[in-house]
């Protein structure tokens, strides 16, 4: 298990329920993955400095998790294959045990 | 004899090293100004992280190109990893990749 540290974003226009099953489906498939997720923090509706696929704002989510290492690139496609995700970024992070509130 | 009190010195600097070329001299005018120590090594608490948009903010150009390290006063491994941080963020669109980006917005 390593840590490591996804943050996706989901096209403005979902509407807020199918946007929750979006983000459990990731969810449900880092536990397929057996992987654990540590922290999950929505961030919520955020302007986007350029346009991707033609949007201009977007839902962003930070997970933090534990996940094997082999399993990370089943991940990464699974997140590909979902089409309301417009951008993604996997980065390997070992989370510090209880961070202090930072700033 | 001479030699023997150079050891107890510090490091010899031989002439023309490239050690010597960079230190002394003094460029420009006004009066030397102290090395402000690389912000990150000063304050080890200071986390660089691609998510703080804020702070990336900081040590990018009007254009949004990265800062140099003279701009941003860093050292040069976290001059790296700043250069790192700023590309993370721009993929993830917290930060723009040119300027016409931002004039669009």
């Amino acid at each position: 298990m390593a840590g490591y540290e996804l943050v996706f974003i989901v096209q403005p226009e979902l509407e807020e329920e199918p946007r929750n099953a979006l983000v459990s489906k990731v969810t449900q498939t880092i536990s397929d993955l057996k992987g654990q997720v540590i922290k999950l923090d929505p961030w919520g509706k955020r302007r986007l400095a350029y346009p991707i696929k033609k949007h201009h704002e977007g839902f962003y989510v930070v997970v933090q998790m534990d996940l094997p290492p082999a399993a990370e690139r089943s991940l990464e496609r699974a997140i590909r294959l979902m089409e309301d995700i417009i951008r993604y970024l996997v980065v390997r992070k070992e989370i510090a045990p209880p961070a202090e509130p930072q700033q | 004899m001479a030699s023997q009190a150079r050891s107890d010195g510090p490091r010899p600097r031989r002439y023309g090293s490239s050690d010597d070329d960079r230190r002394g001299g003094r460029r420009g005018y006004g009066p030397p100004a102290a090395r402000r120590k690389c912000a990150f090594c000063a304050n080890k608490a200071l986390e660089l992280d691609y998510k703080k948009v804020d702070m990336l903010h900081n040590y990018i150009t009007e254009r949004g190109k990265i800062g140099t390290r003279r701009h941003s006063g860093l050292c040069a491994r976290h001059q790296r990893d700043m250069s790192l941080a700023i590309k993370r963020a721009r993929h993830l669109a917290l930060l723009p990749y040119t300027a016409e980006h931002v004039r669009k917005g």
